[in-house]
């Protein structure tokens, strides 16, 4: 494997490591190196991405696009730039805890959620971010199958989270 | 008897906290654990708390090991990346520490060094599902370890902060992750909490996990309003510092609320424990604990 830097990774010289389904939904891995190429047709993407994404939902280019489960509000935009949902400290009427003039993302994105329709994709744990992919383009991470793609309809939704729930219940007994 | 041993077989829990000192003092946590031991299941140890730089959750944790008493660790999110986390909670288990609680943790600028960098690697789901992986065996890199550890997984729970609902779903994401005890905010408003409880319960989720509330103890109305300004995600009904206001003894008036607040959250469906956080007054414990009638095993 190539690391950014054209190194190859000390994971795949290890017998002993393994991808478990777990971790494969956990971590967004180096998988698929990415390339020099990759790179510079990354650099040109991410010139239409900006264009359309910053105006739009102040893009902070993770690389790693959530905006479809975040009901089109980049959480990126968090101070502690949590991709799972709010901390604990959002205020009354929730304003952030960090700037208490702003309203707290998450706020915002659990109320946009409701209004879109969009709840039950509030209850997917996001995978933790690789930083490699930090001012790429998200685009061709996705088409490289680094990460998922954005789910763009969404019927039903009230009925997918009594099911999520009602799974989790049934898994238990 | 261990806490992880205790909740599975269903018993009622008390948890206590501790904040290690701003100083190299160990003995200043020997003599704050003294008021706990014999009277708690486990006893939590702040990682940092409020962003200002404490003697290590996990070095406490081993004097706490060595006083025999069971630490339970928090582990944050802001001052470590992912590396530093796995290897930290490694070491911790080889320390025969059990409980870890994963934070996300307060940002570095409500601390007395605003200028650091926060990191934030991971936020606190994805903390806890790193560390169930880690006990499943494998690091995040996919290495399969000889020794996996074997941590009990904690996690906090804020019922007061805003959007409600979405308390809920993080809850449900924690839970999924694999936390296994819920440990919440310090519960002021009862009406809130047995809102949020029924909830909980109606969603099934106290089955799975163990919801031990938080219970703070307040020594005066000026501690109260304190926290109520300085903490993050509090919230304290007015009733509240009326009463404490008006108190002749309000020291005595704070150990009597907290042993109400007790008993009303022990009779709540799908409790199953306590965590008391005495913060700054570490001897009124064993004072609640006797009067709220709470029996803890050894």
């Amino acid at each position: 494997m190539l690391l950014p830097n054209g190194q190859s990774s000390i994971r795949d010289a290890s017998a002993k490591s393994r991808i478990t389904p777990l971790l494969k939904h956990l971590v967004t891995l180096n998988r698929r190196p990415i390339t020099v190429r990759e790179r510079m047709l990354s650099h040109v993407l991410l010139f239409f991405e900006d264009v359309i994404k910053v105006p739009l939902f102040r893009c902070q280019r993770c690389g790693e696009c959530i905006l479809s489960s975040t009901a089109f509000i980049c959480s990126q935009n968090c101070p502690k730039r949590l991709r799972n949902g709010p901390c604990g400290g959002t205020g009354e009427g929730g304003s952030c805890e960090v700037f208490p003039d702003r309203k707290c993302v998450w706020y915002r994105i659990y109320f946009r959620s409701r209004l879109l329709h969009r709840v039950s994709l509030l209850y997917k744990i996001n995978s933790i971010h690789n930083w490699n992919l930090e001012k790429t383009s998200a685009w061709v991470n996705l088409f490289r199958g680094r990460i998922q793609g954005a789910t763009l309809f969404l019927r039903n939704d009230t009925q997918r989270v009594k099911d999520i729930i009602a799974d989790d219940a049934a898994r238990k007994a | 008897m261990t806490l992880q041993e205790k909740l599975e077989s269903n018993q009622f829990v008390v948890c206590g906290e501790i904040a290690p000192p701003q100083s190299c003092d160990g003995n200043l946590i020997r003599d704050r654990s003294r008021h706990f031991k014999g009277h708690v299941d486990a006893l939590n140890i702040t990682d940092n708390q409020r962003a200002i730089v404490r003697l290590s959750s996990i070095s406490s944790a081993k004097i706490l090991l060595d006083e025999g008493i069971e630490p339970i660790i928090q582990m944050t999110c802001r001052d470590r990346n992912r590396l530093a986390i796995q290897s930290d909670l490694l070491g911790a288990a080889a320390l025969g520490i059990r409980n870890v609680l994963c934070l996300t943790g307060d940002h570095q600028t409500f601390g007395d060094q605003p200028e650091a960098k926060g990191v934030f690697d991971l936020d606190s789901i994805q903390l806890i599902a790193a560390v169930a992986t880690m006990n499943s065996g494998f690091l995040l890199s996919g290495f399969e370890m000889k020794k996996p550890p074997e941590f009990l997984i904690g996690a906090a729970a804020n019922p007061f902060a805003e959007p409600f609902e979405m308390r809920l779903i993080r809850l449900h994401k924690k839970i999924a992750a694999g936390a296994r005890f819920i440990q919440t905010q310090a519960v002021f408003d009862l009406g809130v909490f047995a809102r949020w409880m029924e909830r909980v319960v109606e969603m099934g989720l106290h089955e799975k996990a163990a919801i031990l509330p938080g219970v703070m103890p307040v020594r005066s109305a000026k501690r109260l309003l304190w926290m109520r300004e300085k903490l993050p995600g509090m919230r304290i009904p007015a009733e509240y510092f009326n009463r404490m206001s008006q108190a002749r003894n309000p020291e005595e008036e704070g150990i009597t609320m907290a042993v109400e607040m007790i008993r009303a959250l022990k009779n709540m469906r799908g409790v199953r424990g306590i965590h008391i956080m005495p913060s700054l007054w570490e001897s009124v414990t064993p004072t609640i604990v006797k009067e709220a009638g709470l029996h803890v095993a050894h």
